[in-house]
């Protein structure tokens, strides 16, 4: 195993002083006395030179670096929230002994596995006279190394801590209160005054905090997956979005199922912003939206929307519900006689609804995740036993507290880079196209976007809610921003763009 | 669509959706409508009942014995909170809604570091059955059947035994009970225990159709206070009966037409005009209208 030195990043300002320099040469070359020239510039070069050395005077100073964690630790989120505290808990302990996942700035892909290929590499015409046909290269028979799987992705990072420092992960409870939220995100900021903000659940926690976090220019990493769009220069979101998930699991279904589609989903931003994503996309798969029901998230009887299902006759069903009330939607549908197959984004991968309902309520539940405990790959089973050694008691490991996991990871890695902690300086090294080893496969964090690249794979329950994998992409991009043409490298935004402002896909619908 | 399956699904939904409200309320009749103690404590009540039930049932108990355990180690823990805490609020309505609300804090804060995020579900007895377009889960049948045996068994209970005509008596005026030797203290006591047994006996009951959670109480806590001040107190049974009812057949057809969202507005629309028009609730303007014809009958 070969360690990697991280590189420290060079400060601007350094570039700067080189800069002056430069110009100062050309200055005399052109023949303005040097003297003069030199008193003009003295200002600029010490101020130049100083500020660096007092950002690593800043760095250097002593005590704990802060991150501040926000999740429902209680209340109808907290089934989620625990597990992202605890992801986050486990991520710090593991800095502070002094591991770190592999990866850099290396950019996309990553490692992959062992696989079969052709015994001789395709010959054109294959002795044939016949030249328009293709020679397979023979059977698939050659087993051999395509890409390395490796064991584990947890490594030596060459310190305990971070920069010769603790971690301290200070985590307040969030309640499942947008207003707390809004409280707790200020007290990190202003009080505790965090090196890095890790926080939020659902879409109206965000975006309750998101103007906090621009006001302060916090560094904000927003772990969960969700609807897509938020361009922000001090939000990083490393969850999967909807051209992650929705995308490749509506065309499956459609494929699989049939087009008529039924979507029931939780009333706020994030079900009614992937419902629209649905909607949009389905007709350039050849789907079809039948009807959109959205259900208040403290609705918790669905027989009324289980007979409306029954009277539109979908060839599937459509379900994003969020929270413990709506997840009763499973064993009422399956209580009624409901038997339509279902996609979903956050079913399953992220409250485990297949452990807690009895079987057969989530029978042909399809689910398009970048994590679930499930996954069978070596590195995975690491974790998981990394996990379950430090938290014997908790049920599962969902999709967002491998997020959670990894960003926190993702951070240090990041600081390590910049050499420093100023929260500037960090932003500008996770966009230097860092990449990360995660239980899940290769995370690339895409620069211009601030969205991560995801390893996604389709799982599927059976009637005795095994979960099992029907098909794998080792690397979707994020794409539907920087169609829109956002760039946070070259401009700076703080906005949510939604589906609307996009022509592309009102351009297919068949209205 | 066929006529027949519809008016049948409607049907269903109509029992289901006022058998819901009625057991949600069930425990919080009791305490609320009688008592008049504004317990916020209601729904961590249900809890505690769901989550007897569950554990009992995962333990190999079966399920209906579980269920009527689940009334017991609720009442036994009602009379516990009554004697410690509840007792010393009679009279101070907002201090009983503060104190409550703490028990209900600590209530599901406790469960959720006793028991974790979630417990295990119950999966739901009986099968379906289907008809036309459209199937039905038999539990929920069986529920609404449950629901107007409690009825049966509550209106009972007050109208045909000495606690009943003890306990109105010592509501209506607990000095004059006391002076002609009702023994009040215990009165509440059994009265509160009673309610909340209730609440852990309809939270059992809903238990496999919800999900086991340490907060599952807060989601019935709204329909329960609503079913309640909707009903009124001058009947507290006949009233629980009555808005159930009502609101249950506001909600399944607009809920069927439009969408859950419309049909949760439709009604929370309904309760702020049956409170606008009956400020007593429905069962105080029943009585009114009732004694008006008796009145005039007897004239």
């Amino acid at each position: 195993m070969t360690k990697r030195k991280d590189t420290t990043l060079k400060p601007e300002a350094e570039t700067k002083t080189q800069d002056s320099a430069a110009v100062a040469e050309a200055a005399t070359s052109k023949g303005i006395p040097r003297r003069t020239f030199m008193t003009g510039t003295a200002a600029t070069v010490t101020a130049a030179t100083v500020l660096p050395n007092l950002r690593m005077a800043r760095a250097a100073e002593t005590g704990p670096i802060k991150i501040g964690h926000i999740e429902d630790l209680s209340g109808n989120l907290a089934v989620y929230g625990v597990q992202k505290y605890h992801a986050a808990l486990l991520a710090v302990k593991e800095i502070n002994e002094g591991k770190t996942l592999k990866g850099g700035p290396v950019g996309s892909g990553g490692v992959g596995f062992t696989s079969n290929f052709a015994a001789s590499p395709p010959v054109m015409g294959a002795g044939d006279k016949d030249l328009k046909y293709v020679d397979k290269g023979g059977a698939l028979s050659n087993s051999g190394m395509a890409f390395v799987e490796d064991e584990d992705v947890l490594v030596d990072s060459g310190e305990s801590g971070l920069l010769g420092r603790e971690v301290e992960l200070i985590a307040p409870d969030g309640q499942s209160n947008n207003n707390i939220w809004q409280q707790l995100t200020r007290k990190l900021i202003l009080e505790d005054k965090v090196d890095c903000l890790v926080a939020g659940f659902t879409s109206a926690e965000r975006e309750a905090i998101r103007p906090i976090v621009d006001q302060y220019k916090q560094l904000f990493f927003y772990t969960n997956q969700y609807e897509g769009g938020v361009a922000d220069s001090n939000t990083f979101c490393t969850g999967a979005i909807v051209e992650q998930q929705v995308i490749p699991v509506v065309d499956y279904m459609i494929q699989k199922f049939g087009p008529r589609v039924y979507t029931i989903a939780a009333d706020y931003n994030f079900g009614q912003l992937t419902a629209a994503w649905t909607k949009a996309f389905a007709p350039l798969v050849g789907g079809e939206i039948i009807e959109e029901e959205f259900v208040p998230l403290s609705v918790s009887d669905f027989t009324t929307s289980i007979a409306r299902i029954q009277a539109a006759k979908p060839d599937w069903v459509f379900t994003l519900l969020v929270g413990t009330n709506q997840s009763n939607y499973y064993p009422q549908a399956a209580a009624a006689g409901l038997e339509y197959p279902m996609a979903s984004t956050v079913n399953m991968a992220q409250g485990y609804e297949h452990r807690r309902f009895k079987a057969p309520s989530l029978n042909r539940m399809y689910n398009c995740v970048n994590y679930i405990e499930e996954i069978p790959t070596a590195r995975n089973r690491a974790f998981v036993k990394r996990w379950y050694e430090m938290f014997p008691d908790d049920p599962y490991i969902g999709q967002m507290a491998q997020n959670t996991y990894f960003s926190v990871h993702l951070y240090a890695k990041a600081a390590r880079l910049a050499g420093t902690t100023d929260q500037e300086t960090v932003k500008k090294a996770l966009e230097s196209g860092l990449s990360i080893e995660a239980p899940e496969g290769a995370v690339f964090l895409e620069p211009s976007t601030h969205h991560c690249s995801h390893y996604i794979r389709l799982a599927t329950a059976d009637a005795n809610h095994n979960v099992s994998f029907v098909r794998e992409w080792p690397s979707i991009q994020p794409w539907w921003l920087q169609r829109v043409g956002v760039n946070l490298v070259k401009h700076k935004e703080y906005k949510q763009y939604i589906p609307d402002e996009d022509p592309f896909f009102s351009m297919f619908s068949k209205s | 669509m066929d006529v027949a399956p519809l008016v049948l699904s409607l049907l269903y939904q109509f029992g289901t959706g006022a058998a819901f409200f009625f057991l949600a309320a069930l425990g919080l009749v009791v305490i609320l409508g009688m008592m008049n103690i504004i317990n916020l404590a209601h729904g961590e009540l249900m809890m505690i009942g769901a989550y007897t039930a569950t554990i009992t049932y995962h333990a190999g108990v079966p399920f209906w014995l579980s269920v009527i355990l689940s009334f017991f180690v609720a009442a036994a823990f009602g009379a516990v909170l009554e004697l410690l805490i509840v007792r010393r609020f009679y009279g101070r309505e907002l201090g009983a809604l503060v104190v409550t609300w703490g028990v209900s804090l600590v209530l599901g804060q406790g469960a959720l570091l006793f028991f974790g995020p979630f417990l295990p579900s119950i999966g739901i007895p009986g099968g379906s059955f289907s008809y036309g377009d459209f199937s039905f889960s038999a539990y929920w049948l069986i529920l609404v059947l449950i629901s107007l045996l409690l009825i049966l068994a509550l209106w009972w209970l007050y109208n045909r035994t000495p606690y009943g005509l003890q306990a109105k008596a010592t509501m209506q005026n607990a000095e004059m009970a006391k002076s002609l030797g009702v023994r009040t203290p215990q009165i509440y006591t059994l009265t509160f225990s009673l309610g909340a047994g209730l609440a852990g006996l309809s939270g059992a009951l809903l238990a496999p159709t919800v999900t086991i959670a340490p907060f599952m109480g807060q989601q019935f806590v709204a329909p329960a206070f609503i079913t309640v001040v909707v009903g009124g107190a001058a009947n507290v049974i006949a009233g629980a009966v009555a808005s159930s009812a009502v609101l249950a057949a506001v909600k399944t057809p607009i809920g069927m037409a439009f969408g859950s969202f419309s049909g949760t507005v439709a009604l929370l629309f309904a309760a702020l005009i049956i409170i606008r028009i009956m400020p007593n609730g429905i069962s105080a303007a029943l009585q009114k209208y009732f004694n008006r014809r008796a009145g005039g009958a007897m004239r």
